[in-house]
């Protein structure tokens, strides 16, 4: 079955489920053992020593046929085949815990078979329950065996650039209509999916865009998460992602950096990404004419304080509260010649809402261009031009 | 014989060199050229006055005799569901000498800028008919109630003309808007057919 699914793999690590009626049969027989032969020294000297399970003398027993048979060693590793033994008989041990409620935790686990076996682990634990009560009978039946093989998921980070202005960054569906014609999470998660044979993936971003909004500079770092890959990814498999996402046609988006990263990669994405300046050329036009003096007074605004209660267009989903954002520096920069147009390049504080504090959101932003200037102005188009984060840049 | 090796590591090292200082140069190069060229790549024809952000993002809407003859609003409706409401130019007060000298939106039942809608869910906001009204505009000689126009949730009132009343004579239309507020999808499908749009109100109100 292993070979089946097509999965590559150097090492894998065994994981076996077995009956809760195997665990209560072995309970009630040690606490039995225990009133019978607890004050024998030689039965004391055996605990000392340690005994075996049952669960990890049965995963002994299976290690080296299995090693033997799929060549390789195994060791924790991503890689998990998993044996699960089940009986049609339920353990009654599991029944009378639940009718104690309280002392039986039921804990959740991946496996729904294991939730049966947390029931039983965490009420041998409670001694108020005598096990020797429960004789176990013999057994005709054997079990049922079933087995699944899956990979712990794997990791790639990297920075996006989104060069359309009608891409949104995650799949955005409303009553069954896509909104814009693509996403950055589908073009690259679906690229990399099948080049190595995942299930699915998740698409971890470092702060977001809207839809018409493009992503320049050195990209957004995000994180793709893919599960239960068939192929072990390397290095230079994520470089071989990386030129084919590059080179596609339409050069909706690019990736860049794009590499395996491990558990750092997640502190380093979402390490002070509250606090990280982000950068923006917008375009702007305003009702009056410009001076030299309106780009001056302009650019000599350092950390300007702007008060923003939440924008209209967001008003619907997010709560109406008033946050304030600072704005670290502008440059104004003239535009083919017009003395009404121009490239406004601005670095302001994450969170900030930069359409809104052009155009001042009916004044629900303030200040904003339009108020400092002394007259209306409005966005025409946004780009986002740097991140300033540390993550992914080579 | 070791010679050589070394000989191949140090050319080896000085291409990766190479390759950083590349790289380095393309980035360097980009910031210069390739991205201003690609932020005014849309520059191509721009129009002497562009859409304004209410007419980009709002489908706009106006309420006529709204309960009293002239008493015209307009109410701005955000592809989210969201209404923005407000004194249309029309409005009967506009027309007294002095324009708008105060407001009060303490009105009907409750003062209604002291209401603090919160959360996602809008907790506390209060739910109001069409006709309930939302503030009382005062000239030298008379004032006016603004109504709600549309029924659902008062999300929020704008304070600032508390102050600022001369919001109203100046920018009506902008920062002088009213309230915000939330009708249910059912609600405004009943509400709809007593508006009319822009073209329609400026045919009837012979507005240029």
């Amino acid at each position: 079955m292993v070979r089946q699914d097509g999965y590559q793999f150097d090492s894998f690590s065994l994981e076996v489920s077995i009956p809760p009626l195997i665990l209560q049969n072995e309970a009630s027989l040690w606490s039995y053992m225990q009133s019978k032969y607890g004050s024998e020294p030689w039965f004391r000297e055996k605990i000392h020593t340690g005994c075996v399970s049952i669960k990890d003398a049965l995963k002994f027993s299976l290690i080296n046929p299995l090693e033997k048979l799929l060549d390789c060693k195994s060791s924790l590793c991503p890689f998990r085949i998993r044996l699960t033994y089940t009986h049609t008989k339920a353990s009654e041990g599991v029944a009378k815990c639940s009718d104690n409620g309280g002392s039986c935790k039921r804990r959740k686990t991946g496996e729904s078979d294991s939730i049966g076996e947390g029931t039983l682990s965490s009420s041998v634990e409670d001694e108020s329950f005598d096990f020797s009560k429960l004789f176990p009978k013999s057994e005709n039946e054997p079990c049922n065996f079933s087995y699944n093989c899956s990979r712990t998921p794997f990791y790639f980070g990297g920075r996006y650039l989104k060069y359309s202005r009608n891409v949104s960054q995650t799949r955005w569906i409303i009553d069954d209509e896509r909104m814009g014609e693509a996403s950055v999470e589908e073009i690259i998660g679906i690229k990399v999916l099948q080049a190595c044979g995942g299930d699915n993936y998740k698409f971890h971003a470092a702060g977001r865009e809207d839809i018409d909004v493009r992503m320049l500079g050195p990209g957004r770092p995000f994180i793709l998460e893919v599960q239960n890959t068939r192929l072990v990814p390397t290095e230079q498999f994520a470089n071989d992602i990386e030129k084919m996402i590059n080179k596609e046609e339409n050069k909706l988006v690019r990736v860049n950096n794009l590499k395996l990263v491990g558990s750092d990669g997640w502190n380093l994405m979402r390490e002070g990404e509250g606090e990280k300046q982000k950068q923006y050329a917008a375009l702007v036009w305003t009702s009056r004419p410009l001076k030299d003096e309106d780009f001056q007074q302009v650019s000599s605004l350092k950390d300007l304080k702007v008060a923003q209660r939440t924008p209209i267009r967001v008003l619907h989903r997010r709560s109406p509260l008033e946050r304030e954002k600072i704005i670290h520096w502008m440059k104004m920069e003239t535009v083919a010649g017009s003395s009404q147009y121009f490239l406004l390049h601005l670095c302001t504080q994450a969170g900030t809402y930069i359409k809104e504090f052009v155009h001042g959101d009916l004044g629900r932003t303030h200040p904003s261009i339009g108020s400092i200037l002394g007259c209306r102005a409005e966005i025409l188009q946004l780009d986002v031009t740097d991140i300033k984060m540390e993550c992914f840049l080579t | 014989m070791s010679d050589r090796i070394t000989e191949e590591s140090n050319s080896s090292e000085t291409k990766e060199l190479e390759q950083k200082q590349d790289k380095q140069k393309k980035e360097e190069e980009y910031e210069d050229e390739e991205l201003p060229k690609l932020l005014l790549s849309d520059v191509q024809t721009l129009p002497s006055t562009p859409p304004s952000a209410v007419e980009s993002n709002f489908a706009i809407y106006f309420a006529l005799d709204f309960m009293k003859p002239r008493h015209d609003q307009y109410v701005y409706r955000h592809a989210n569901g969201l209404c923005v409401i407000g004194l249309a130019p029309s409005h009967v007060a506009f027309k007294d000498e002095g324009g708008i000298t105060s407001t009060d939106f303490n009105v009907g039942k409750s003062d209604r800028s002291g209401v603090k809608v919160t959360g996602k869910r809008k907790k506390n906001a209060q739910h109001f008919e069409s006709n309930t009204a939302l503030c009382k505009v005062s000239t030298k000689n008379d004032s006016y109630i603004v109504r709600c126009c549309v029924k659902g949730s008062l999300l929020e009132v704008n304070q600032q003309l508390i102050k600022q009343p001369e919001l109203l004579n100046a920018s009506a239309d902008r920062e002088g808007y009213i309230a915000i507020i939330m009708p249910k999808p059912v609600d405004w499908l009943k509400i709809k057919p007593s508006l009319v749009n822009l073209e329609e109100y400026k045919k009837l109100r012979e507005v240029s």
